[in-house]
């Protein structure tokens, strides 16, 4: 008892659990706070070099604790007692010296990287069944019969639930029993970054010629997303739109007014 | 009317009361009033359950048909996870469980994180409404009571005991010798309402609907799965028959049978080169010691005729070459040895079942099971790719496909795989006399085909020639022809990448070694400094 609170006590031993507790919450506990991810292992050596500078400074800060601190480390190399400790840690530091300085030079076969745009710039004008559309500046068609809102937001969920549930899933947010499967991910509907920020003229774009009508930059290969103009008709793709903004609650961009005066 | 004016003050003072007592009311115990009025969980039930769960209840929303298992009929009350006994209703706490959690291995996802404690909590009541079974206030389900799980689960004697229970009360009628649901009556289970169920293969605890370990499993066999050809075996402990430890053993057999984690999904297969024979057979004991990768596959739904429902989740890829041939070996779980007709009637179910893009059914057939192992014409330079879903008529794709046998793997089976050159989904082109080989084995609900070619081509025009130290885009299908699989009706993955490795070269150990040395240096002259009496350094200092 008395052994673990002189330990506590003792500024080595206080610095060695800073850097434990410090790895610890970093590695383990970030990754559990809601909205986190895993800390990249870059990421992890940047805040343990951190750390590790700040307990140096409190170590050395007064004469008397850097001798404390430094007891131990000295009775490690010097105490016939420690002999066992010396050896094992004369041993063990440079295999994970050399194990470390293979795991940087020894190359292995790694994915290339995906360079994809997200949200590559829209035709002007596409063909959609074999008939031109203008894209630019076009509305959704169906917003202007507003007495018939109901029905057609009606539809549209009919025919998300019959084709798009099993990538885009039932909260629209991307997480469809089929979307592990498929790389990039179905679109997340509920996120800021999708419908929210894209004209009603661009999701048509999107869902009409699919993957396969993404331009180059957009790695048209690796896309899951049908071209829905072999599926759909002009008004049910349209009536699908409705209900992608009304059952997440967003509203769709808007073509900027021009030829009023102000911009 | 003859109301007197105290009338009407009275009158007055019943409103204020009645307004008030609302108040308080709406106020004071909001659970009870929540629990009784279900016009907030309507809302939320028609936004985000009636697509598949239908408007009324009845398991029949727009997606029903695109899935197997289907969404749950809450017309008839009955309910596969529960913690009660069989033919009970399910406890709240069973209906709020499989609302916040999902239901692993169906469409059913998780709710928790979705929607609010509030939306979650007046759905489950809403939901109770579409029977008149929860309206009965006198019988209230009571989960089933049991001890807890006896120790020493993983030990040969627990699972020797277990398997004993496997065998004697019938689960391989079902479920097969291996788990893997392919048992004999495998082909005739349909649920009450007579639509198509699995026996579920017992070797991918992960996509087990009630959970995944050994108390998930051994409440399932106390509660049967009620709807499903599945019984409670709770009534052979009532018989004495088996006690509840050994039933818990069962349950442990049954978790042993799966890997302790869902396997991961990682881009690049990796194949070790060897030195010895390249393992040509798929029974060869090398691939024992060959790491395994997962591909997850799903439905092609991307082009007509698409197939919701396929029967494979995934299979496994082992791959090893020698630097002059490359072996590689895909396995994966099926219910049958197609092409059986001992199969058609289910076929025709699942083909019933299943939603379709074409008007009329196709005629179940005794379809052969296939797989394709995909890989582009070259290995390609930039990042751009042949499209994933077996490429284009401009571009592309040079396939290994495999197609098995009637009346089982014959000597023969060498030439049931053929290289070729897909041009989307709906053209293969064999190339004919191309030095491809494989084999294939059928074992108790298992696949597994190993694909042998060299590296080298002489064909560079329509044939990859692999090449050590690249990432090779590769990708796969599978039909299972029980399951109504043929032609686009299939499951698919993505690219990923096959990578063959070159054994390290001895330089690449030469800074490690340094670095160690030197570390190692250090620490000696370190010690023998510390060591040297102070007196010593002392002197030399001053001098």
């Amino acid at each position: 008892m008395n052994g673990i609170r002189a330990a506590i006590r003792h500024p080595f031993w206080q610095a060695l659990a800073i850097l434990v507790i410090a790895f610890v919450a970093i590695e383990f506990g970030i990754p559990v706070l809601p909205d986190s991810a895993d800390v990249p292992a870059s990421v992890v050596l940047q805040y343990m070099v951190t750390v590790l500078v700040g307990v140096l400074i409190y170590v050395s800060d007064n004469e008397q604790r850097w001798t404390q601190f430094r007891e131990p480390i000295r009775a490690v190399l010097v105490e016939p007692r420690l002999t066992p400790v010396r050896w094992s840690l004369l041993a063990a530091v440079p295999a994970l010296v050399g194990w470390v300085a293979y795991g940087q030079v020894a190359t292995r076969v790694e994915a290339p990287p995906i360079l994809r745009s997200i949200h590559p710039a829209p035709p002007a004008e596409i063909t959609f069944r074999s008939r031109p559309m203008t894209l630019t500046g076009l509305e959704n068609p169906l917003r202007a019969v507003r007495d018939s809102l109901p029905d057609f937001v009606g539809e549209g969920k009919r025919i998300y639930y019959q084709n798009c549930l099993p990538c885009h899933g039932d909260h629209l947010d991307g997480q469809g029993h089929f979307a592990p499967g498929f790389n990039p991910l179905p679109a997340n509907f509920q996120d800021d970054g999708t419908i929210a920020q894209l004209t009603e003229s661009f999701v048509f774009w999107r869902i009409a010629k699919g993957g396969p009508g993404l331009p180059r930059e957009g790695a048209p290969w690796n896309s899951a997303m049908p071209a829905w103009e072999d599926f759909l008709t002009e008004r049910e793709i349209w009536a699908v739109i409705l209900f992608l903004y009304e059952q997440t609650g967003r509203r769709p961009r808007t073509w900027e007014k021009t030829g009023d005066g102000h911009d | 009317m003859g109301m007197t004016k105290a009338d009407r003050r009275m009158d007055g003072w019943a409103d204020g009361a009645a307004l008030l007592a609302l108040l308080l009311l709406s106020a004071y115990p909001p659970i009870r009033l929540s629990a009784q009025d279900t016009t907030a969980g309507r809302a939320v039930y028609e936004k985000w359950c009636a697509g598949c769960h239908g408007e009324t209840g009845a398991g029949d929303g727009p997606a029903a048909g695109t899935m197997l298992p289907r969404p749950r009929d809450f017309t008839g009350a009955i309910y596969q996870i529960r913690t009660t006994a069989s033919g009970q209703l399910p406890t709240d706490d069973d209906l709020r469980l499989a609302i916040d959690r999902g239901l692993p291995g169906t469409a059913m996802p998780g709710w928790k994180d979705q929607l609010s404690e509030r939306d979650r909590r007046d759905v489950l009541a809403y939901l109770k409404t579409f029977s008149a079974f929860f309206a009965d206030t006198t019988q209230r389900p009571e989960p089933l009571v049991f001890g807890k799980e006896p120790g020493g689960g993983t030990s040969v004697d627990a699972l020797r005991i277990g398997r004993q229970f496997y065998d004697s009360i019938g689960c391989r009628k079902c479920h097969g010798d291996r788990g893997r649901g392919d048992g004999p009556s495998a082909p005739t289970l349909k649920d009450d309402a007579g639509f198509p169920v699995f026996a579920a293969n017992l070797t991918e605890n992960w996509r087990f609907n009630g959970g995944s370990e050994v108390a998930d499993i051994y409440r399932r066999l106390r509660s049967g799965l009620d709807g499903t050809p599945m019984p409670s075996f709770s009534d052979l402990i009532d018989q004495q028959f088996l006690t509840e430890a050994e039933l818990w053993r069962l349950a442990q057999y049954v978790r042993s049978l799966s890997p302790a984690r869902p396997p991961e999904v990682r881009d690049v297969i990796h194949a070790r080169q060897v030195a010895a024979r390249l393992p040509t057979s798929p029974d060869d004991s090398v691939w024992g010691r060959v790491e395994r990768y997962w591909v997850p596959l799903v439905g092609q739904v991307m082009r007509k005729s698409r197939w919701f429902t396929p029967a494979a989740s995934g299979v496994w890829v082992q791959a090893v070459h020698d630097g002059q041939q490359l072996a590689l070996r895909v396995s994966w779980d099926d219910r049958s040895q197609s092409p059986d007709s001992a199969w058609l009637e289910f076929t025709d179910r699942v083909l019933e079942t299943v939603a379709r893009d074409d008007s009329t059914p196709p005629a179940p057939t005794p379809w052969p099971d296939q797989l394709a192992v995909q890989f582009p014409l070259a290995i390609p330079e930039g990042f751009e790719r042949p499209f994933f879903l077996m490429g284009a008529a401009t571009r592309p794709v040079y396939q290994w496909r495999w197609t098995s046998t009637p009346g089982g793997v014959r000597e023969d089976s060498l030439s049931a795989a053929v290289a070729g050159l897909a041009r989307g989904i709906d053209r293969f082109d064999p190339l004919p006399g191309t030095p491809l080989s494989a084999q294939a084995v059928y074992d108790q609900g298992e696949w597994r085909v190993v694909f042998s070619r060299s590296l080298a081509t002489a064909d560079t025009a329509n044939q990859l020639h692999l090449r050590t130290g690249r990432a090779i885009p590769v990708a796969f299908f599978a039909w299972d022809g029980s399951n109504g699989e043929t032609g686009t009706r299939m499951a698919v993955s993505t690219w990923y990448f096959l990578a063959l490795d070159t054994p390290v070269r001895a330089q690449v150990f030469v800074s490690p070694i340094l670095a160690a040395a030197l570390a190692l240096g250090l620490g000696l002259t370190l010690v023998r400094r510390a060591q040297r009496p102070r007196s010593q350094i002392r002197r030399r200092s001053d001098a």
